[in-house]
């Protein structure tokens, strides 16, 4: 299945658009999700860190989702840097 | 939560309302009111800062200061009303970048709930700080990661500085 992923702060850089998609086999975990994220960037988007990506979580609109959870199908998500508001 | 505003304003639209807070969170009933108000400084960390843009993933930061009202109301265990706004775009010096207001029956009470609520905002909303500096330079703000393992590892020893 085909995830999109919405950037912010230090990774909207990863992609001018604002998002990536990255295909995922159905029943991914959040962790799986994450290292997808990790591999590619680290092709498309070199300058970012790894470990920037190891600290952001991802979420929907409503809630973040930690590592055990499934990646909900059909819908767009965000990756969420270590955030720093105030 | 009844006596809950939660908000974020595009800076190029408005700026923030401290007035309109104040009024907000007033109640007859109520001999309290704590604010706090950020605002955009002009150094970071020995560097001369010309301005802030702010970045947040709008949907999921009200729903969260939705919740945060709801854990502030269950702390203080008393009536209040409660004000949280957040700034979005790019800010000046001075401008303010989030205000939190807090209106109770006394003075304890409404301090509790406005360092609840803002401690909260810095430390859980998801929201992002990029710093513009006077050589031209800029640089995002590293932050506090919302990973669980990260946050169990960070609590003993976050200095809260930031």
């Amino acid at each position: 299945m085909s995830t999109r992923i919405n950037l912010f702060g230090a990774l909207r850089e990863a992609d001018p658009r604002g998002y990536v998609e990255l295909e995922l086999p159905t029943g991914s975990t959040v962790a799986g999700l994450s290292a997808a994220l990790v591999a590619h960037l680290a092709v498309h988007a070199p300058a970012v860190s790894a470990s920037l990506v190891r600290h952001c979580v991802f979420a929907t609109d409503t809630e973040i989702l930690h590592d055990h959870r499934e990646v909900p199908a059909g819908v767009t998500l965000a990756v969420l840097p270590p955030v720093s508001g105030g | 939560m009844e006596g809950l505003h939660v908000a974020v304003v595009e800076r190029e639209r408005a700026a923030l309302d401290v007035a309109a807070a104040l009024d907000f969170v007033s109640d007859p009933h109520f001999g309290g009111i704590a604010t706090f108000i950020g605002r955009v400084r002009d150094h970071n960390v020995g560097r001369r800062v010309t301005g802030i843009s702010y970045d947040l993933f709008v949907p999921l930061a009200l729903n969260q200061f939705r919740a945060i009202g709801e854990r502030a109301l269950a702390e203080v265990g008393a009536p209040l009303k409660l004000w949280i706004v957040h700034a979005k775009g790019q800010l000046a010096i001075g401008d303010p970048a989030v205000v939190v207001a807090a209106g109770t029956p006394h003075r304890d009470e409404a301090f509790r709930a406005c360092r609840l609520a803002i401690e909260a905002v810095k430390h859980e909303a998801p929201i992002w700080k990029q710093e513009h500096y006077v050589d031209g330079d800029s640089a995002w703000s590293e932050g506090c990661s919302l990973c669980e393992e990260d946050r169990a590892h960070t609590h003993a020893a976050h200095g809260h500085a930031h």
